[in-house]
């Protein structure tokens, strides 16, 4: 079964289909993606870089930019993105 | 199953699926009566509302959503039960001026006390529940469907599993001739523009994006962050991150079909074909708008669960992971989450939600209904507090 | 000089003159479920339209209100009753109401194995804390007793001066338009009996938590409903203070009989 899925070709993340732990490797469709934290069912992890004020891009379109560095592996999640519209930095 | 629809042919050309005696009390002083009168009745239904005849800025929303809501298709009859007022009146004379043709008004003052207002309505109600019953349905067109599209409680799967599943099925049904309306303002922001890209003309798309707009310069002119509430606290642990997110997943129930026209709240829809309603994403407000727009059965998709349900549409839940529709089995009617699983392909999911959506318009009862979940909220605009909090 | 009236000790929420079990849904969501649980073991609860797709302000206001009922002290018990992915989460409302008393439970729909399985786990918790909290008997000589003044009432002094000397702490609500807001005031003054005046064209209404006095004035609606009324505004300064102690040692009111009155919870921004 799929770990992850990659929903458009333009992503740089994908949605985990199962909960994936810290230096689970996951190998599939010619990627292989080491997890770097603890990725609950259904959260996103990074297929690849992503820079600070990047946009995050799932289902092809931009759903909000990183706040942080976002390396391959590693959860993509309210810690490190943001919404471009009607959100402001966490207090 | 069947392919062909039966429903209730009302004397204006509008078809019901459902033959509800609706109890709708127009005070709040009186939505205890209506439910006991629905709940000791055989078969009538009620709704609760906390608007005590209030003359602020949401007067006209509220005049509108209760008349709407009284004249929607699926209605043989309504009881009103009323104080007397002249906004009272204007309620009835809308629903009436929108189709509404059996009704029997109940005036407190007139009876005398609640208690024989009770005992008088559940008379009347009952009049109308033996009527209702021998009424038959007839074969009806494909426009006879009204669908309203709605999630609630969205997790990471909703865009992937149950809301594009839903759009298979809405997208099957506009193309046989029905009318499918998607809502929520808040949970197309971000995706508005994909909605826009579909509009049958640019004047349909120019319209959507402004709604957008307004709501967006609504929230902004508060100067609050909507996070915690848009995405919700159970979104978030769901894994959707920002609200663009929700509403590109959001979006998907609305299918790849043409975007006919936009609505605003409580408005119908007066030709087939694809809508965007302008509603909260509240989901129960929604549905008050959606019942208030004289759509007649409505597919609710949940990640996390809702018992949901709409004293007069018909709403069929869709579960976008297959651990909730386990655990929590008396809300939900389909899975979706079988997508996520590799198990069903989404045109197979599709096609399930679209059987499911012709046999309960056929007269099935959804889980809700058989559930007795008859929410309801009225919509507001405006603070209902003079003043501040204490 | 103050009579004594035989009410209940309700622990830290303090002296209540009804004994109520409070169903307390944290969403609208989840109003149902809690209405069907407090009509199997008789206890109360109320609908309501909040808990979620609320911003600013509202978070908290709602949040407030739903402890300030929960705190009333004619509540014996609270069990709360969350969906599970709403704003207003049920296990943290009811975390914040056992700081405050004991005889708080909480069960949650998402995780109760649903409707069936929540109205069932729901009776056997609320039946739980009506055996661990059996009320005390306690002897009350000073009410709280509050006034919706929806309408100009001319005796409104005298009145207030006949409740104080019989002991009584007042608390005045006006009401711009309807009760149902002031009761909402009143209950987070902890009013243990409210006496209504509304106005001219509303009608009476009650409130789940507490008894509430409805006064009929000379108008057409009022006359026309008198028999909705506990009172009429004429007898008001000769009877009111054996009215309220006999409501207050457990005559039912006319809008407690008849359940009517809904919750009108206060909102200061849209929902989203």
């Amino acid at each position: 079964m799929r770990k992850i899925l990659i929903l458009d070709s333009r992503d740089n993340i994908a949605v985990c289909l199962v909960d994936l732990e810290i230096g689970d490797t996951v190998e599939q469709d010619d990627i292989s993606i080491k997890v770097l934290n603890r990725i609950p069912r259904g959260h996103k992890i990074a297929t690849q870089v992503i820079s600070k004020n990047d946009g995050v891009i799932k289902y092809g379109e931009r759903m909000g930019h990183a706040v942080a560095p976002i390396a391959i592996g590693e959860h993509v999640h309210v810690h490190n993105i943001l919404g471009d519209r009607l959100s402001s930095a966490q207090s | 199953m069947s392919e062909k629809l039966f429903a209730y042919l009302r004397d204006d050309g509008r078809w019901g699926l459902r033959n509800n005696v609706l109890v709708l009390p127009l005070h709040s002083a009186l939505a205890s009566s209506a439910r006991t009168i629905a709940d000791t009745s055989d078969g009538a239904v009620a709704i609760s509302h906390d608007w005590s005849g209030e003359i602020d800025s949401d007067l006209t929303r509220i005049l509108f959503t209760l008349s709407g809501y009284a004249s929607n298709p699926n209605n043989y009859a309504v009881v009103f039960l009323i104080i007397g007022s002249a906004e009272e009146k204007s309620i009835i004379d809308g629903a009436q001026a929108l189709g509404l043709k059996n009704f029997t008004v109940l005036s407190l003052p007139e009876i005398g006390s609640l208690e024989k207002l009770q005992s008088d309505a559940l008379v009347v109600a009952n009049k109308y529940v033996v009527e209702a019953k021998s009424q038959k349905r007839i074969e009806a067109p494909w426009s006879a469907i009204v669908l309203g599209l709605e999630c609630g409680g969205s997790d990471a799967l909703s865009g992937i599993t149950a809301n594009p599943a839903l759009g298979v099925a809405s997208d099957r049904l506009v193309e046989l001739g029905a009318t499918s309306v998607l809502g929520e303002t808040t949970e197309i922001l971000g995706a508005e523009h994909l909605l826009a890209a579909r509009a049958i003309d640019p004047e349909v798309g120019k319209r959507i994006v402004a709604m957008v707009s307004r709501y967006e310069a609504s929230i902004n002119y508060e100067g609050i962050d909507i996070r915690g509430a848009q995405p919700s606290r159970g979104n978030i642990e769901g894994g959707l991150s920002t609200l663009e997110e929700k509403s590109l997943g959001a979006a998907k129930k609305a299918g790849n079909a043409p975007l006919t026209g936009v609505l605003e709240f409580g408005e119908r829809p007066l030709t087939p074909g694809l809508y965007f309603m302008d509603t909260p994403g509240h989901d129960i407000e929604q549905l008050a708008g959606f019942g208030a727009g004289h759509i007649n059965v409505v597919v609710f998709t949940s990640g996390r669960g809702t018992p949901t349900g709409s004293a007069i549409m018909p709403t069929i839940k869709v579960s976008t992971n297959t651990p909730m529709y386990s655990a929590i089995p008396d809300l939900i009617d389909l899975d979706a989450g079988t997508i996520a699983d590799g198990i069903e392909t989404l045109a197979q999911v599709g096609d399930r939600i679209f059987d499911e959506i012709i046999e309960v318009a056929n007269g099935k009862l959804t889980k809700a209904e058989r559930g007795g979940h008859h929410e309801f909220a009225l919509s507001r605009m405006y603070k209902t507090v003079i003043g501040e909090y204490q | 000089m103050s009579t004594v009236i035989k009410g209940y000790a309700h622990g830290n929420r303090g002296s209540g003159i009804r004994n109520h079990q409070l169903i307390l849904p944290s969403v609208i969501c989840s109003t149902h479920v809690s209405r069907r649980i407090a009509t199997e073991i008789e206890a109360v609860t109320f609908a309501h339209q909040h808990g979620c797709a609320i911003i600013g302000d509202d978070v908290a206001g709602i949040d407030n209100f739903f402890i300030q009922l929960a705190d009333h002290p004619n509540v014996n018990s609270a069990l709360v009753i969350g969906l599970g992915c709403e704003t207003i989460q049920g296990q943290e409302l009811a975390a914040k109401l056992l700081e405050r008393n004991e005889s708080t439970q909480y069960r949650i729909i998402q995780e109760s194995g649903g409707v069936e399985g929540t109205v069932a786990a729901g009776v056997k918790a609320a039946r739980e804390l009506n055996t661990s909290f059996v009320p005390v008997p306690a002897e009350i000589t000073t009410l709280r007793v509050g006034i919706d003044n929806g309408r100009d009432y001319p005796g409104m002094t005298n009145l207030r001066g006949l409740l104080e000397a019989a002991g009584h702490t007042v608390i005045i609500s006006d009401s711009p338009f309807s009760s149902a807001e002031s009761f909402s005031r009143l209950a987070q003054e902890k009013a243990h009996i409210v006496i209504s005046f509304p106005s001219e064209t509303q009608p009476p209404s009650g409130f789940p938590l507490f008894p509430v006095i409805n006064v009929a004035s000379s108008s057409v609606l009022h006359q026309a409903i008198r028999a909705d009324f506990d009172i009429a505004e004429s007898q008001v300064e000769a009877d009111i203070t054996a009215l309220i102690e006999s409501v207050a040692n457990g005559i039912h009111t006319i809008a407690e009989k008849n359940k009517s009155g809904e919750i009108r919870a206060p909102r200061v921004v849209r929902s989203v």
